[in-house]
């Protein structure tokens, strides 16, 4: 959490949101019937849809208004226009680059490919992999250079696989060669750990971290993958590559 | 008569319950990953419960409440090892524990503070579970006069209380979070009427937002960021020789436990706070009635003993409102009252008569589970402690990985992870700017009821609201929710300082009138 003086300073702009928000889902929820019929029953307002979403969207938006007052009632106007300056300077984008925000957006952006790009398209031992694979050695190496090293080439990757996708590539190399995807996520992964080498090996102690994350990225999603998959009975996300060799082990009959 | 009879089907469904291989196996093995989730600093029980909800799908309702109370019981004691050994609170509820703890442990006696923390802990356990016994009856048929007014406050009483207690900042933001939880628990077509809310076209929101991805993402998303983006470390732990029970000193101190249950029970039982108010006001009254408070903070063995009866006094506690009202009683019971729900068990005022049995068998099993965890304790922390040893770096993606898996096992759909990160990355915000989560957490738990009920209780009375101030409970709720909304405002304070003031000088006055 922020400091006190900043956690104002923020509140101004936050309940400034919050009360839009509010005044939005009231607008959405007067879209909704109220005395008009709906599925051939004629409403009465306290019967309607939009009853609850009203009371609820009145209450944010006034609890919003509330929270800039107090807010502004605190820090005052002068801090208020102080701090729309420091959001328009420099001083602002020096922020947003400083190191604990770079961890976040390489925090933000694994979730975010793992989760809307490889889940859905990858196999998902694969995309765990990878997943588990970057997160742990960008962070567990604590190293800021390091981190900004292994999170460019896992962006370069990830935008890669995101024109792959968008292009429709995926259908037309899947007709040549089957798994595509999985194979070209595999060789992702091979020169992730080629790279990733690279950069460590001169150190002892960072080639033990390589070696102990590599090994948890490898065994992690096998481990809980097959628990669910296999004895809990709950089909993958997206099965490919390593679930159709996994299927032919599992139910090979000697 | 009923009462022997109720004792007897006690007894009979722990032996159940015990006599089983593979429940006892569930059951240790949920108390040791409970106890793992607690002691590693930035997993939480709550989160345990959360990511183990998707795992018990496929179980029977007694399996799976087993599973999970043991992960909610193991866990809330769990924390207490990190703060023993390395000073910093595996959960918040063993933050009290940590001030007297580490000193402990410091002095060569981290043993002894463990032992004793594991047969308080477990003693705490089993005597919430004898007031989630005797209590409930009394509150069901209480609970039995509700109607949809009285259910409708009743959520919203729920929502602005844990929105009131829980705000580490303004309580205006606790009450926020609690509504944006109601707005997000309006998305779907509604009950009565089928009506598409904000659903933007998109079918796959029609059933309305799936509670357990809001659960995970709520809580284990902004846990793995925040954990990573400040370059957390575990520091050294420190070394620790036999654990004994120390029940020596549980015996002399026992009215010292009774106090600690008893604040335990009653912070439980308030909608939406948890372990660590308890464990605060605890070891604050510990503090005030001990002879030698001069020796809080150095290393004082009651303290300990007094903040983990009550943590795990909660668990009971939490569980009273939970069964017999359907409002949880902590972040975790949330967590459970969204299992409970996804089993195909509604917890409420119905509870007795739909499932008449139910309340003993979760009674039963927080008696199985205190006692797995006493033994677990005592013979296995040696090696459950190695866990603190495993970088946060390591075992944060791990639970990246579990919050996805978990989230999408609910249903198999692939819409609830899409659903789950947006959550999670807004709540990492939310709370970094003061607002707390497990209001709007429990807004999208209650939110169903409130709407529901609201609108049935207008259509009985053709949209008159006198029924709130004809009915006596509906007006008492009515009454204190104005007063817990009335008393945050800085005019209500005033308002109350000058009237003490005033009753204060009247009687002053009277006073020196006699003297005269």
């Amino acid at each position: 959490m922020m400091e006190k003086d900043k956690l104002r300073k923020a509140d101004v702009y936050s309940g400034a949101i919050i009360f839009f928000f509010g005044l939005w889902i009231v607008s959405q929820a007067l879209k909704m019937p109220m005395k008009d019929s709906w599925g051939g029953v004629q409403n009465v307002w306290f019967v309607s849809p939009a009853l609850f979403p009203l009371f609820v969207g009145g209450i944010i938006a006034l609890l919003g208004a509330l929270l800039c007052r107090t807010a502004l009632k605190i820090i005052g106007f002068k801090a208020f226009k102080e701090t729309l300056d420091w959001l328009l300077s420099k001083n602002f984008f020096g922020f947003l680059n400083s190191t604990p925000n770079l961890r976040f957006y390489a925090i933000a952006v694994l979730f975010l490919s793992f989760v809307y790009l490889n889940i859905p398209r990858i196999d998902f031992f694969l995309s765990a992999i990878v997943f588990l694979m970057v997160f742990i050695t960008a962070f567990y190496f604590d190293d800021a250079v390091l981190l900004k090293k292994l999170f460019c080439f896992y962006l370069a990757g990830a935008i890669f696989f995101l024109v792959y996708f968008v292009f429709g590539l995926d259908e037309a190399l899947g007709r040549i060669i089957p798994f595509a995807a999985d194979v070209l996520m595999l060789c992702f992964i091979i020169s992730y750990c080629v790279y990733a080498w690279k950069m460590i090996h001169t150190s002892a102690d960072l080639r033990k971290k390589y070696r102990t994350a590599m090994i948890v990225a490898l065994v992690g999603p096998f481990l809980v993958g097959m628990i669910f998959k296999y004895f809990l009975l709950v089909p993958m996300p997206s099965e490919g590559l390593v679930v159709a060799i996994l299927d032919y082990f599992w139910y090979l009959e000697f | 008569m009923v009462f022997l009879e109720r004792i007897g089907f006690y007894f009979q469904t722990v032996l159940h319950l015990a006599s089983d291989p593979i429940n006892l196996a569930v059951l240790f093995g949920s108390v040791i990953l409970g106890i793992m989730f607690g002691a590693m600093p930035g997993l939480t029980s709550t989160l345990g419960v959360a990511l183990l909800t998707a795992m018990t799908y496929g179980m029977d309702t007694a399996t799976a409440m087993l599973c999970l109370l043991a992960i909610y019981v193991g866990g809330t004691y769990g924390g207490s090892y990190a703060s023993i050994l390395i000073n910093i609170p595996g959960t918040a509820a063993s933050a009290a524990t940590a001030l007297d703890g580490y000193p402990l442990a410091c002095k060569g006696e981290g043993g002894r503070a463990i032992g004793l923390t594991t047969t308080s802990s477990a003693i705490g356990t089993i005597i919430s579970m004898l007031f989630l016994v005797s209590i409930s009856p009394l509150i069901s048929v209480f609970a039995l006069q509700f109607t949809s007014f009285e259910f409708f406050l009743l959520a919203f009483f729920g929502i602005l209380i844990s929105g009131t207690l829980t705000s580490p900042d303004l309580v205006i933001k606790g009450w926020i979070a609690g509504f944006l939880g109601l707005f997000l628990a309006c998305v779907g077509r509604d009950l009565l009427q089928f009506y598409p809310r904000f659903t933007f076209g998109l079918s796959e929101l029609d059933s309305g937002v799936e509670v357990v991805p809001v659960l995970i993402g709520a809580f284990g998303i902004p846990q793995i960021i925040q954990v990573l983006k400040q370059r957390f470390q575990i520091g050294e732990t420190q070394k620790f020789q036999r654990i004994l029970p120390e029940f020596g000193t549980i015996v002399r101190n026992i009215p010292r436990i009774i106090r600690s249950a008893l604040i335990g029970v009653g912070i439980g039982s308030v909608p939406g706070i948890g372990e660590d108010i308890a464990a605060w006001v605890s070891y604050g009254a510990a503090k005030n009635t001990s002879k030698h408070p001069e020796r809080f903070g150095k290393g004082e063995i009651t303290a300990v003993l007094s903040t983990e009866v009550a943590n795990n006094a909660c668990v009971g506690g939490a569980m009273i409102p939970l069964l017999n009202l359907g409002i949880p009683g902590s972040p975790p019971a949330a967590m459970l009252l969204g299992a409970l729900m996804l089993h195909g068990v509604t917890p409420g005022p119905m509870i007795s008569f739909e499932h008449p049995n139910f309340i003993i068998e979760v009674a039963s099993i927080l008696l199985l589970a205190s006692l797995a965890m006493w033994v677990v304790g005592m013979l296995l922390a040696r090696q459950v402690v190695k866990v603190l040893r495993i970088p946060t770096q390591i075992f944060m993606p791990i639970i990246g990985v579990l919050c996805i898996i978990g989230s999408y096992a609910l249903g198999m759909n692939i819409f609830n992870l899409y659903l789950m990160l947006p959550v999670g990355i807004i709540s990492y915000f939310l709370i970094e700017m003061g607002y707390p989560i497990a209001p709007l957490v429990i807004g999208v738990i209650l939110g169903p009821m409130a709407d529901e009920n609201l609108r049935r209780a207008l259509m009985v009375s053709q949209g008159s609201f006198m029924p709130v101030f004809t009915r006596p409970v509906a007006l008492i709720l009515f009454l204190v929710i104005v007063w817990t909304v009335v008393s945050q405002f800085a005019v209500y304070r005033n308002i109350k300082d000058k009237l003490v003031a005033k009753i204060m000088r009247g009687d002053s006055g009277e006073t020196d009138l006699d003297k005269e």
